[in-house]
């Protein structure tokens, strides 16, 4: 009885909790500021550790250090909590992805609505963070989170629906599962991976969809007035949330840490950086859109094309 | 419905490389109107000219613009050359017109990947100014400089170009010429540049001619108008090209017009690098220049750069006048950013090219009288001792 209480301490704070996690959230970084170099033309991150790979956590240190400036006009309170809680909010679903098995650390009937709401809040609480700072380009950077949110959600939402309907189960380990058995949504339902990808582009809002924190317009949109250790938890919040993004890929798309002769974590990474490749790769290729040009494209093509994915799947198992 | 807003752009904004102030009225996301501050990086060079000579004047207008400094030194030369009567070696006007043309090209490269960084699109960015290193390194193994060359000399130039060299130039240029097609070709088919670019920040014609714009903002309002051709100065007059308009009067005919060019001036290179002749590169002029006024233009890689000069006939000039070409566009960019959207704010002021030190004016207004006046140096020299004190 100690030994399995002290397995699910292990768990929940070495592999696959926090520990892992966050390593894997400066990996992917690492990754994906390298790799987008390579793309540019560049070096990327060179000088700390082994070809750079160190240099999110002194990024997050340094960060860490700076002076912390509250604006005089801040609603202080939710100020300081926002960066905490969006730590929070981009962390917790991680704990629903089954990364060493099909089954993962917490799983539920239903854990794949509470992921997509925690994503929601995520959005919302940049616009509250936005807001709440009281400076001009965090307004405007606020709004656009929120007009942004508009466009994406939806398409998102449904996208996420279809393997849930195809494996018969709103649960993510469920749909791992399923997938293990068969084969994988990404085969099925390419049309969704395609608009879920680009969905999850504007969620992590990253070039072209990088609309609320347009650096040349409104200098860092939401996030202007914040600095210093907010920062940094801001951004391994963001971090994590790219985590959770190609993970959720890989769940529900990829067939999760099943499907190879390799051993169960090492595969689920394999997958992961693949999904980290695409949404890296698109983010060198185009220039950001307008907020209104992103808007019209949500509801004209996305939503569309998520509603048609749907249906097909109805009629597939019909 | 949100009330209009005032959004302060500048003087520190990550969108502009130089200090300048735009305060934006905004109704929801739409500019409503705009005022436009100067007066940050006043260096004074106007005055400092008056106390140099000559000669040394040459240093100090190839240090107005960082980018255009061969065009700053092009106009002032031919002012004096102008003022002492001073014809200069036909071989001199010749790498004179090459050098224009190859900080054109240089120019135009920077342009992009700022203008490509406005729109955040970064490996635009990237891409252009690696391959503008090509041109830098051209420009660096005649003159020994990448970017303020000393290449110009009252009488001339100072160095040849040789025969070594004209084949690493043309190897070069081939290159860039290359890349320049294909940025064009990207340009013009890349989607989400397109719907950034098209229709945006739109000068019809009449209002470029009615604020007097200058350059490729004029050229890309369709209207043919360029130093080059309609007045040529050192070799122009015999090398052929094309002046190079579009009619689209958005930011996209801005980026076309430029890399247009930029394939124009490396036709003309290789025409001027054939038809170049032998003989010397400069000829000796007297210190003191003849008592006068001239009046030089240039066509820099932004648009006509005037240089106005009086001579009193003493070594040293009595007045020299700067007309940037950014400072005249300034009245058509706060037409062209009247009715946009706060997003496309940086690639409407991209657009121009704004190169603000170079044009950069200080009036001191008396807010009471509404009277301008002029400060001597000890009541500048007083204030700025005071201010400092005070903060």
């Amino acid at each position: 009885m100690v030994q399995r209480e002290l397995m699910a301490i292990l768990e929940v704070f070495f592999f696959p909790g926090f520990l892992f996690l966050f390593s894997l959230a400066f990996f992917i970084e690492w990754f994906d500021r390298k790799l987008v170099a390579k793309f540019q033309n560049r070096y990327g991150p060179l000088y700390v550790g082994p070809k750079g790979i160190l240099q999110p956590i002194a990024d997050f240190l340094k960060l860490l250090s700076k002076e912390d400036i509250t604006p005089a006009m801040a609603d202080k309170v939710p100020f300081a909590l926002i960066p905490l809680l969006m730590l929070t909010f981009s962390m917790t679903p991680l704990f629903c992805i089954p990364m060493t098995g099909s089954s993962a650390l917490i799983s539920f009937e239903g854990d794949l609505i509470v992921v997509m709401f925690i994503m929601t809040l995520t959005a919302l609480l940049s616009f509250l963070g936005a807001w709440v700072s009281t400076n001009r380009f965090s307004t405007i950077g606020g709004v656009r989170t929120g007009l942004q949110m508009f466009g994406y959600e939806v398409p998102l939402n449904i996208v996420m629906i279809g393997p849930a309907i195809g494996a018969g189960s709103l649960s993510i380990s469920g749909i791992v599962e399923w997938q293990s058995r068969g084969v994988w949504f990404i085969v099925t339902q390419i049309l969704g991976f395609t608009v879920f990808s680009l969905c999850l582009l504007a969620h992590l809002q990253r070039v072209p969809f990088d609309i609320p924190e347009a650096e040349t317009e409104i200098v860092a949109g939401w996030l202007v007035e914040f600095s210093g250790k907010k920062l940094a938890l801001i951004r391994l919040a963001k971090n994590f949330e790219l985590v959770l993004a190609a993970s959720l890929m890989v769940s529900l798309y990829l067939g999760g840490p099943t499907g190879t002769l390799l051993p169960n974590p090492l595969t689920f990474l394999i997958k992961l950086v693949f999904c980290t490749f695409i949404l890296s790769n698109l983010r060198a290729l185009f220039a950001r859109y307008r907020i209104d040009q992103f808007l019209a494209g949500a509801w004209k093509y996305l939503i569309p094309l998520a509603l048609l994915q749907i249906s097909l799947v109805e009629v597939s198992l019909w | 419905m949100v009330k209009a807003i005032d959004i302060p752009f500048g003087p520190q904004h990550p969108a502009l490389e130089e200090p300048i102030n735009f305060t934006f009225e905004v109704e929801e996301e739409r500019v409503v109107d705009v005022k436009i501050r100067l007066g940050y990086i006043h260096r004074g060079i106007e005055k400092l000219a008056e106390n140099r000579t000559y000669h040394q004047n040459v240093y100090l207008v190839e240090r107005i613009c960082g980018i255009c400094s061969f065009a700053h030194t092009t106009c002032y030369t031919q002012a004096v050359e102008e003022l002492l009567g001073v014809d200069i070696p036909e071989r001199a006007k010749y790498i004179r017109t090459i050098f224009c043309e190859m900080e054109r090209i240089q120019n135009h490269y920077l342009w992009l990947g700022f203008t490509a960084k406005a729109m955040g699109f970064e490996t635009l960015f990237m891409y252009t100014w690696r391959d503008r290193e090509a041109m830098l390194e051209v420009l660096e193994m005649i003159s020994g400089k990448r970017v303020n060359y000393g290449m110009n000399t009252i009488g001339g130039v100072r160095r040849d170009i040789t025969g070594k060299m004209v084949e690493r130039m043309e190897e070069r240029l081939n290159y860039l010429e290359e890349r320049a097609n294909y940025y064009k070709k990207v340009c013009t088919k890349e989607r989400s540049i397109l719907k950034r670019t098209v229709g945006v920040g739109m000068l019809e014609p009449s209002d470029a001619l009615n604020l007097c714009a200058v350059g490729p903002t004029l050229r890309a309002s369709g209207i043919p108008q360029d130093v080059r051709a309609d007045e040529p100065y050192a070799a122009y007059g015999e090398i052929p090209f094309r002046v190079v308009t579009y009619d689209g009067c958005d930011v996209a005919s801005r980026i076309l017009v430029r890399i247009d060019e930029i394939i124009e001036s490396v036709k003309m290179i290789r025409r001027a690098l054939d038809g170049m002749p032998q003989g010397p590169i400069r000829v000796k002029v007297p210190k003191n220049v003849p008592k006068g006024e001239a009046v030089s233009l240039v066509e820099a890689p932004r648009g006509e750069d005037l240089h106005y000069l009086r001579s009193d006939g003493s070594d040293r000039p009595a007045r020299l006048k700067v007309r940037a070409p950014t400072l005249a566009n300034l009245p058509s960019l706060r037409k062209m950013l009247k009715g946009v959207n706060i997003a496309d704010i940086p690639i409407v002021i991209a657009g121009i090219d704004p190169c603000l030190a170079c044009m950069e004016r200080v009036i001191l207004v008396d807010t009471k009288s509404k009277k301008g006046r002029a400060w001597s140096g000890e009541e500048l020299w007083r204030y700025a001792n005071e201010w400092y004190r005070e903060s």
